[in-house]
């Protein structure tokens, strides 16, 4: 599985540029290691660096909430792989989210966006749901759409800003140029330089023994009690992205998925909690309830807590969530055994694990962290000085 | 509170005289050609007509921001704060029953083949002043006696990018970002908070691609179909009665861990009345009837 491919250096090409970067109609170019694919870029809202600053702002700027208190950054923080560290986002108005905030960093990758949706696959109409969406109130901005126009041409840099990001037109501030800017912000946030990334680059001093031993069992090689492939985790987690339901440049098919991987069982139809069912929410077919997109597991040492709805506070309970098959709940209103959800994926059926190889497997994880994401000032906050 | 009454309406209708050149030529049933050559039965021609609707609660006009009592199973009040639906595919219908489609006019509240009907007035945080009533556009010219259209957006419309719509699909407060749609039907009570009841309709457990990025198919497309043989629309007025959309629903119980109210999930038995009064099929079953909601207010005068 560990390829060598040129050396790093090779891969390491810088972001943007060139003369005429300044005048948004420059080529982009991608900072992606050998062997990571370009991501699929949508042909009406092509790449270039005005944009993507444009998209910066944005991001960052509370204006784009109703009453002006929070930003799409309030819930994705660049120090915490842009997640917001709670079990249950909060919204502007107060109103607590159903589900946990996720890393937007390679977002540009998912077959799917957000934890449990089918039809959401493009970020410029994705970024329409927390701002508009009125259960849950996220950004609060429903029917305040020329308020917010308003807002931002009277800014003093936005016209200038939407001007060189969207040249040929004569009235750019509008909400499609808001959300392929803030869209192409977002896709431009990759994040591949982990120490993994580095390993498989080529560099063998890049994971530690741990490290190595977890990897190999991520991957599926045996474990202590000579079980290939006991845990499963690349079914599901597999990948550059550490996610199989992966979009690119260059995929013709549809890769998203959704499984069950056993959180809860609060009935005889494999219930989850009423109102965060996964895509049952959105089919109503009782064999799709706790059916959630498999997330990216990169950064994933930084984006506790975890599953949709933040109700495992550390990877270690994860890995006994997953060592004993689903978690069992003994009593309160979702009590059940997960083992037992008849939605289950067949893939967690649960394993017996050391505890070294428990320790293999989360340093593993952690060396999934890519220190650059967390302070490359090209994502970084804009208004954070102010 | 006001009374609902005949005369309490004040209507526009059929305009029995030439359509404007672009939109008069031929429709459906036209010859071609020869634009607002018809008044009433004139054959190969288009009129003008404009189909009135108004919005009820039982026997009372529905006002934005005023209080109905006795809704529902268990004569619940509400104050109701929005009321806006879209309608496409009208058309009417001959007494020999050949249906005929309404070209609308282009307006900020009409497309080629959608119109946002509108009787909030603002009341409502999530609403505004203007209200709109009527569907205008050119018809073949013919004796009509029945109208029937469906209340949603045409699928290529409901998925394209809102971002960039032209109005009157460009207001936030009817898309359906989730849903990657629009609401077909927007009805709200009280502070239009997650605690109020309301009532979101569109089409749901639609799918993505990743590759194209749109939407193929919507496995509840939720269209209402509405069907009224006995229509003059030189007289008579389309109804919408809120009432009536709730009969039977217990408003005062809530389903655990959805929405109050309905907002078109499949899971969500608050649903089940509200679909069954529309005429719709809900979690899988098939509709149990046409829908009961839309009437015709017959006899309306012409205005002076």
């Amino acid at each position: 599985m560990r390829t060598l491919p040129f050396l790093l250096a090779l891969a390491v090409l810088g972001v943007g540029c060139g003369s005429d970067a300044a005048s948004g109609t420059s080529g982009w170019v991608w900072d992606l290691p050998e062997g990571i694919p370009e991501p699929r870029v949508p042909e009406d809202n092509p790449m270039t660096t005005a944009k993507v600053e444009l998209g910066r702002f944005l991001f960052f700027d509370k204006r784009l909430s109703g009453n002006e208190t929070q930003s799409c950054g309030t819930c994705h923080e660049q120090a915490l792989a842009f997640t917001d560290g709670l079990a249950l986002a909060e919204g502007s108005t107060g109103q607590i989210h159903p589900r946990s905030s996720m890393s937007i960093a390679n977002s540009a990758y998912a077959a799917s966006l957000t934890w449990a949706n089918d039809v959401l696959v493009r970020l410029e109409r994705q970024a329409l749901v927390p701002m508009f969406g009125e259960d849950p109130v996220e950004l609060g901005l429903a029917n305040m759409e020329e308020e917010l126009l308003e807002r931002l041409r009277d800014d003093e840099l936005y016209p200038e800003m939407f001007s060189e990001a969207f040249p040929n037109q004569p009235d750019p501030i509008n909400l499609d140029g808001i959300t392929k800017a803030i869209a192409a912000f977002q896709r431009s946030i990759t994040s591949f330089k982990s120490r993994y990334d580095r390993w498989q680059a080529g560099d063998p001093t890049s994971l530690n023994e741990s490290e190595q031993r977890g990897l190999a069992l991520f991957l599926g090689g045996p474990n202590a009690a000579g079980v290939e492939d006991a845990f499963e985790c690349f079914h599901c987690h597999g990948g550059f992205l550490f996610s199989q339901a992966s979009d690119d440049a260059g995929q013709v098919f549809d890769q998203k998925f959704f499984m069950n991987n056993g959180l809860y069982n609060l009935d005889e139809d494999g219930s989850y909690p009423p109102g965060n069912e996964g895509i049952f929410d959105m089919t109503g077919d009782p064999a799709d309830k706790g059916r959630f997109k498999p997330p990216s597991l990169r950064n994933i040492g930084l984006t506790a807590p975890y599953m949709h709805d933040g109700s495992i506070a550390t990877l270690e309970e994860v890995l006994d969530h997953y060592a004993r098959g689903g978690r069992l709940i003994e009593e309160g209103p979702n009590a059940g055994d997960g083992a037992l959800n008849p939605n289950k994926s067949s893939l967690v059926s649960g394993f017996q694990m050391t505890e070294q190889e428990k320790a293999d497997i989360i340093a593993f994880l952690n060396a999934l962290t890519d220190e650059d994401l967390l302070t490359n000032p090209a994502y970084s906050d804009p208004f954070a000085a102010e | 509170m006001k009374k609902f009454g005949i005369t309490g309406l004040a209507l526009v209708s059929l305009i029995a005289s030439c359509g404007d050149s672009e939109s008069g030529a031929g429709g459906d049933g036209g010859a071609g050609g020869e634009p607002g050559a018809g008044g009433d039965g004139g054959a190969g021609g288009a009129s003008a007509v404009a189909i009135e609707f108004e919005a009820v609660v039982g026997d009372e006009l529905f006002v934005c921001g005023e209080t109905y009592d006795n809704l529902g199973a268990n004569d619940t009040s509400l104050e109701l704060s929005d009321l806006r639906f879209y309608v496409q595919d009208v058309e009417l219908v001959t007494a020999s029953g050949d249906a005929v489609q309404l070209n609308m006019d282009e307006s900020e509240w009409q497309l080629p083949n959608l119109a946002l009907l509108d009787f909030e007035d603002g009341c409502g945080d999530l609403g505004n002043e203007p209200t709109n009533r009527t569907i205008s556009g050119t018809i073949a010219s013919g004796d009509y006696v029945g109208i029937r259209f469906k209340m949603g957006v045409p699928f290529t419309e409901n998925h394209e990018n809102p971002s960039v719509a032209p109005s009157p699909l460009n207001l936030t407060s009817m898309h359906w970002n989730w849903q990657g749609g629009y609401k077909f039907l927007r009805i709200d009570s009280g502070s239009v908070s997650p605690t109020d009841w309301r009532m979101h309709l569109g089409s749901t457990a639609c799918d993505g691609d990743p590759a194209s990025g749109g939407t193929t198919m919507c496995a509840n497309p939720n269209r209402v179909d509405v069907e009224l043989p006995t229509f003059d629309p030189a007289t008579d007025v389309v109804v919408f009665d809120f009432a009536a959309l709730v009969d039977g629903a217990a408003l005062d119980v809530n389903q655990e861990g959805t929405p109050v109210g309905c907002m078109a999930g499949p899971m969500d038995s608050d649903c089940a009345p509200l679909f069954d009064n529309l005429g719709l099929a809900f979690g899988g079953s098939v509709p149990v009837g046409p829908q009961t909601v839309f009437s015709v207010l017959q006899g309306a005068t012409l205005p002076q």
